[in-house]
């Protein structure tokens, strides 16, 4: 708890690191919060002077994949960001103690920041009976969360799970799993989602509001507009090729080794609002699209309910078979084309024979 | 000898609902087609280039989306000539009237003679089934325009447009599911218009009250007077 009561500035000096490496990590602060460069002395103003925000991290019905990507976050690097920068204080699967001692921890610092705490949130929450399909500290995690929430500054959902309700929300929806949102009313909710999220991603935000008291800019559900603010589509650098209409048809074809668009194979990013096409994963190695494999916009609300991933539009289950909305139409369409055709034969069958009798009966009324 | 009965014409469609109906047929089936090609890009006529210059190509991603959007907006736009007609004429106002027995009465009429079961229906303006087909075709319609655009706008997230229509994306779960709704009301579009068609012409055939040149001249032909004249006001 020593971070608390610090900042950033005097963290640095405690540990001996040289004023160049201060200013070289508000420098990477100030690209990755998105800021132009001409902030970085505000970044660097706040970093003297702006104390320290603790973080509360609970872990509900998830499967710890954001803490894992959060471990590897690069810049800056997790260890820092961790242990100084962000100051968590409780997070389960992180942290040295365990059981009752923890869960103390959690209670004390809860009281000691009442009001000023950042609530990260991971994972899901199941209501289903009562709850009890995620426990932590013997209590339903619904409860946990709720106590949390009401002493928290802001809530972050982070991750998918957090944010929509992910995986464990799948249909049927067993567990009755919602997002946080759903549950936790009247706070200032940031959604920062991904399968996992981008870690670069979260550590933004929680540094954006540490040092200058308030949240980035958010889009219309919630979610940071930097980060979340365009389509993966729209940075893709594939793209000239789907304008161009080049397609990869199999993922072994001469246009996959080529580097064509990934479209045809699925590829969701049209419709994915994530930071993965500027600053890619794992110290701006790579990210899916870039290694050849269609994006599933693991950001977006019930990107896991739309299988299969591997082709452009989800599936209508026919029995034996899944067919694909076009053939379906096309197929529709046929047998309705015959229809009308022996309808109309039908029709015109139909009114040959009552004229006949009309006249018939026209012939008999004269006689 | 039968004689040729006397046939008496209707009013019924405004020059703008005329010029709006065949308008929208143009806009129509470009949209479809080159949804399809959008949805489903089947069509490879860029292999073997550089994409700096394929995409100039004639049938490129590029210029087929772009008669997407060019027929998206003319056919919205169009929407105004529609609007003008239901302002102005009363015969561009065939409401189907759920609330009338006269309604459920020609439901039943017109459905058991294209069953087969009664030889003749009565002579309408436009028939109760024919009514609901229409209040729904433009519903779809107007569905396609909003997930259209609400799609089209996030080229541009931060845009006037985007900030307006946005939020349907969210209320339809999400926007990849903006695109399958979108893709499959353009289906039911094309499923109706070949009933439709269809009606028009065994109308034409069995009728003899020029269905199909009423929607060029404006004028429908009868034998009797049409059941629902009353809509025209006359
Ligand atoms: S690979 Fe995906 S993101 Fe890139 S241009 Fe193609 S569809 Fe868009
Ligand atoms: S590329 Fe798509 S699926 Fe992959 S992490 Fe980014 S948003 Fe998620």
């Amino acid at each position: 708890m020593d971070q608390l009561g610090t900042t950033l500035r005097e963290l640095f000096e405690k540990r001996n690191l040289s004023r160049r490496t201060f200013l070289k990590t508000c420098a990477t602060l100030t690209a990755i919060l998105g800021l132009a460069p001409e902030m970085l002395q505000d970044v660097v103003a706040a970093a003297e002077r702006k104390l320290l925000v603790p973080v509360i991290w609970l872990h509900g019905h998830e499967c710890t994949g954001c803490d894992e990507t959060l471990l590897r976050s690069q810049t800056p690097l997790a260890s820092d960001v961790l242990l100084n920068m962000i100051s968590l204080e409780y997070m389960d699967v992180l942290a040295a103690a365990a059981g009752e001692p923890l869960e103390e921890h959690l209670q004390q610092v809860m009281q000691a920041y009442k009001g000023r705490y950042i609530l990260a949130v991971e994972g899901a929450v199941p209501l289903e009976a009562d709850g009890i399909y995620c426990m932590v500290g013997g209590k339903p995690f619904v409860e946990n969360l709720r106590q949390a929430a009401a002493g928290a500054a802001v809530i972050l959902e982070v991750g998918s799970c957090a944010a929509w309700g992910g995986i464990q929300a799948a249909k049927p929806n067993p567990t009755k799993s919602v997002s946080v949102s759903d549950v936790i009313h009247g706070k200032t909710i940031v959604k920062i989602p991904g399968c996992p999220p981008i870690p670069e991603v979260l550590t933004g935000v929680i540094m954006h509001y540490t040092l200058f008291g308030k949240l980035p800019p958010l889009d219309s559900v919630g979610r940071p507009k930097q980060f979340y603010g365009n389509r993966i589509h729209d940075t893709c650098y594939r793209r000239p090729f789907f304008d161009s209409g080049m397609f990869v048809e199999k993922f072994d074809d001469a246009g996959s080794k080529a580097g064509w668009c990934l479209y045809k194979m699925g590829c969701r990013a049209p419709e994915a609002y994530n930071s993965c096409g500027n600053m890619r994963w794992w110290n701006g190695l790579s990210y899916p699209v870039q290694s050849g494999a269609p994006c599933v916009a693991c950001g977006a609300n019930n990107f896991w309910d739309q299988d299969p991933f591997y082709e452009r539009l989800p599936g209508i289950p026919v029995p034996q078979t899944v067919a694909n909305a076009d053939k379906v139409g096309l197929i529709t369409a046929g047998v309705l084309t015959l229809g009308v055709a022996a309808h109309g034969a039908a029709s015109l069958i139909q009114s040959k024979k009552h004229a006949a009798e009309e006249e018939e009966k026209a012939k008999e009324d004269e006689k | 000898m039968k004689t040729k009965p006397i046939m008496h014409g209707y009013y019924v469609f405004s020059p703008a609902t005329r010029l709006f109906h065949w308008n929208l047929v143009i806009c129509i089936f470009l949209l479809f087609f080159t949804g399809l090609y959008i949805g489903n890009p089947f069509f490879i006529g860029s292999s073997g280039v550089e994409p700096t210059y394929a995409v100039n190509n004639l049938l490129s991603m590029e210029n087929i989306r772009y008669v997407h959007f060019l027929a998206g907006y003319i056919l919205m736009a169009s929407l105004i000539l529609r609007l003008y007609g239901f302002i102005t004429h009363k015969g561009d106002r065939l409401f189907p009237k759920f609330w009338t027995r006269g309604y459920w009465d020609g439901l039943i009429d017109t459905q058991l003679h294209y069953m087969f079961l009664r030889t003749k229906h009565k002579p309408y303006l436009r028939n109760s089934l024919a009514r609901t087909g229409y209040a729904s075709v433009y519903g779809m319609i107007l569905l396609e325009g909003v997930t259209g655009f609400a799609m089209y706008a996030m080229i541009r997230p931060n845009g006037a447009g985007a900030q307006m229509i946005n939020p349907v994306n969210h209320w339809l779960v999400d926007e990849y599911m903006v695109h399958v709704i979108h893709h499959y009301v353009a289906w039911m579009i094309m499923l109706f218009v070949i009933v439709h068609v269809y009606m028009v012409f065994r109308a034409d055939v069995m009728e003899k009250g020029g269905e199909t040149s009423g929607m060029i001249s404006g004028r429908k032909f009868y034998e009797e007077e049409p059941v629902d004249h009353r809509d025209l006001g006359e």
